[in-house]
């Protein structure tokens, strides 16, 4: 328990530190950094459709972070993540406009479509990684530009609804994620995040298989003398990661837009993939910093209306704070991380 | 064939050099940071922020080459950050090349919306291109083929020369030999009394003073604007070549030669009226096809390595030692 305060007090310094560069940034921009944070505050959690919002950019960060999560604790970078929720969306968009089925069955077929898409989008680069050890983390990245291409293209090309610009025809109703409130428009798509995250921890707390792909994450020496098959374990938490992102795409898709459009969900990906870094790659642990992150995505859209400041300045926050984190600057006990190898826990 | 014609011809291979020259320059820094041992995902950042502050430093001080050094300044900062998480506090490299790729395609559109009160891009407002070199005697002596060697800005001819002079600088220089000593066996270089510390941060500055150029040609040299995110993924594709290369200079410019030519094909394409979105996905197509079939190809070399070091070891144990006595 010790360990753990420890580890969570360290990130939380870090946070510190990050925010602290944050507002040497934002002076730079020529901002007050009290008002900037402030209105970040108030965007985020000002009134009730202000949190539901909040929210709402919690649940894909939050999905992408536990398709980051499985990745990571298997030793993968799955930083494919963005390409994967862009074909997720759009398959499940495509299911939603072009097969008229029954209410129930046609969302679950469309988050299925999305959850296939995503898993065979990363199949190619898993397969490499896990039969030639080509490195998985160039590989994903460079497949979301061709993602984020071919997506534009069934878009704009092949599926355009007549008359709109870059978006396909609407869903139909029968696809649409249930949604909570009528004053915003969050919807089942968070419950589906909560029961990923606990369920991973679950999985990876209790059953073999889980035990197994951490064992092959943190130690694949001892994971292969015991027994466990690291090349097609690795595999499959590749694949499995990747059907997470396809399905937090898919979720995007039914839940919020009802409808793919070019550039729907930008960076929700990579937000996810540091929000699971910011929480050590713990599923639990990544619902709050998916909420941390979905709250600065929320402000930060008021943050363009009351301040001269730009939006991206949360990126700049959050790649400061993942800085911060991976240095443990002032926590850090010296000699710690001297020997051995690299990982990629803090 | 006439289509083929209008395809291939002199231009599209000027073309093909013109578009070689940013990736080739950050692919040879990367190649430095390789040749140490480290994987730098970070290069993408570095070409980014160099981009920018090109640009910034060209409409400031009204003079292409001070913007240049702006650029390089920039990147050489994003650099020493890695250097400083991933040598000194033995951070990840992923991780942190992660993190500074998306600091800076974050800092450049808040500095550009902070300076500029605009979003998207910044054309004009005073920018000073890098000219053009005409070289002299060119056209008299090649004639229309004069466009391959003449009238290309600065950064493509730095490209080019750069990689004999890598060549040169691994094989016959103290410095290029520590580096190669640090990223194969980092003992035997601790044991020769090399710091491998500083061996390290020397070659992440070097690698982020040719990001730094590749950036500045980005903004600077054949359009003279800086967009959001306008090394698109350039800065990935040169780590793609340096897992195959290795990091070797005359293959990393194989591979760029490659990358450039997809680069500049599907640009001609797309004036024949094939959908830009399909087009453009070519260059990304090509990294991942070579990233996965040399990776495949890598795999009998594998085999026989080992195979070869286990017949070492046999031969060992066969001959008796050079003091008399069997080895086993």
């Amino acid at each position: 328990m010790n360990d753990r305060l420890r580890a969570v007090s360290g990130q939380i310094i870090a946070v510190a530190v990050a925010l602290l560069m944050g507002a040497i940034i934002i002076l730079m921009v020529g901002e007050s950094p009290v008002r900037v944070f402030m209105t970040l505050l108030r965007g985020a959690f000002g009134d009730q459709a202000k949190i539901a919002g909040t929210l709402l950019q919690t649940t894909p960060i939050l999905i992408c972070g536990v398709a980051a999560c499985v990745g990571l604790r298997g030793g993968m970078f799955n930083v494919g993540i963005e390409g994967q929720l862009f074909l997720g969306g759009f398959a499940a968009a495509w299911v939603g406009f072009a097969f008229p089925l029954p209410a129930g069955i046609h969302m679950l077929a469309a988050l299925a479509l999305a959850i296939v898409a995503g898993a065979a989008w990363v199949a190619i680069p898993a397969y490499f990684r896990a039969r030639y050890n080509t490195n998985e983390v160039v590989s994903t990245i460079l497949s979301n530009y061709v993602a984020v291409l071919l997506t534009s293209y069934f878009t704009i090309f092949l599926f355009k609804r007549p008359g709109g610009w870059s978006e396909t025809p609407p869903i139909l109703p029968t696809a649409y994620l249930p949604g909570i409130f009528d004053f915003s428009r969050l919807n089942g798509g968070l419950v589906i995040g909560l029961v990923l995250a606990i369920g991973a921890a679950l999985v990876f707390r209790y059953t073999s298989w889980g035990y197994g792909v951490t064992m092959v994450g943190s130690a694949p020496k001892f994971a292969e003398y015991g027994g466990v098959n690291v090349k097609r374990q690795g595999f499959l938490v590749l694949l499995l990661s990747g059907a997470v992102g396809g399905l937090a795409g898919g979720v995007e898709t039914l839940g919020v837009h009802h409808r793919f459009m070019e550039g729907f969900a930008p960076g929700f990906g990579f937000d996810g993939l540091i929000a699971a870094l910011l929480a050590n790659g713990s599923p639990v642990a990544t619902i709050f910093t998916a909420l941390f992150f979905g709250a600065l995505r929320n402000g930060s859209l008021l943050l363009e209306v009351d301040t001269g400041a730009s939006r991206e300045i949360i990126t700049v926050i959050q790649a400061l704070i993942i800085l911060s984190v991976s240095a443990q600057v002032l926590v850090r006990r010296r000699g710690d991380s001297q020997a051995g190898e690299r990982r990629w826990k803090f | 064939m006439e289509i083929l014609d209008k395809l291939v011809n002199v231009a599209l291979i000027a073309a093909t050099l013109r578009t070689t020259a940013p990736i080739l320059l950050v692919a040879l820094g990367g190649s430095f940071t390789t040749k140490a041992g480290i994987f730098n995902i970070g290069l993408e950042g570095q070409m980014l922020a160099g981009a920018f502050f090109a640009v910034l430093g060209s409409i400031w001080t009204g003079s292409a080459l001070l913007g240049v050094a702006c650029g390089v300044a920039a990147a050489l900062a994003f650099a020493l950050v890695f250097a400083v998480l991933v040598v000194s506090f033995r951070a990840n490299e992923v991780v942190v090349g992660l993190a500074l790729n998306i600091l800076a395609g974050g800092m450049t559109i808040s500095l550009m919306k902070a300076i500029f009160g605009t979003r998207g891009s910044i054309v004009g407002q005073g920018i000073v291109g890098l000219p053009k070199v005409q070289l002299p005697g060119a056209r008299d002596l090649l004639g229309s083929w004069a466009s391959l060697i003449s009238g290309f800005t600065p950064m493509v001819y730095v490209a080019f020369i750069a990689v004999p002079l890598l060549v040169l600088f691994y094989n016959r220089t103290r410095l290029g030999l520590y580096i190669r000593v640090v990223g194969e066996k980092p003992e035997a270089a601790e044991a020769l009394g090399i710091s491998i510390t500083r061996v390290r941060y020397t070659a992440s500055l070097l690698c982020g003073l040719l990001a730094g150029l590749a950036g500045a040609h980005l903004s600077l040299g054949y359009i003279t604007m800086f967009t959001e995110n306008m090394s698109s993924g350039r800065g990935f594709m040169a780590v793609a070549i340096l897992i195959f290369s290795n990091g070797d200079p005359l293959k990393v410019l194989a591979g760029c030669l490659l990358f450039g030519f997809a680069d500049a094909f599907s640009l001609r394409l797309q004036t024949f009226g094939y959908p830009s979105y399909l087009v453009l996905t070519v260059p990304y197509v090509v990294a991942l096809t070579a990233l996965f079939a040399l990776s495949y190809r890598a795999r009998p070399r594998i085999i026989m390595e080992t195979l070869a070091s286990m017949q070492k070891l046999l031969s060992v144990d066969k001959n008796p030692g050079p003091d008399g006595k069997h080895p086993s």
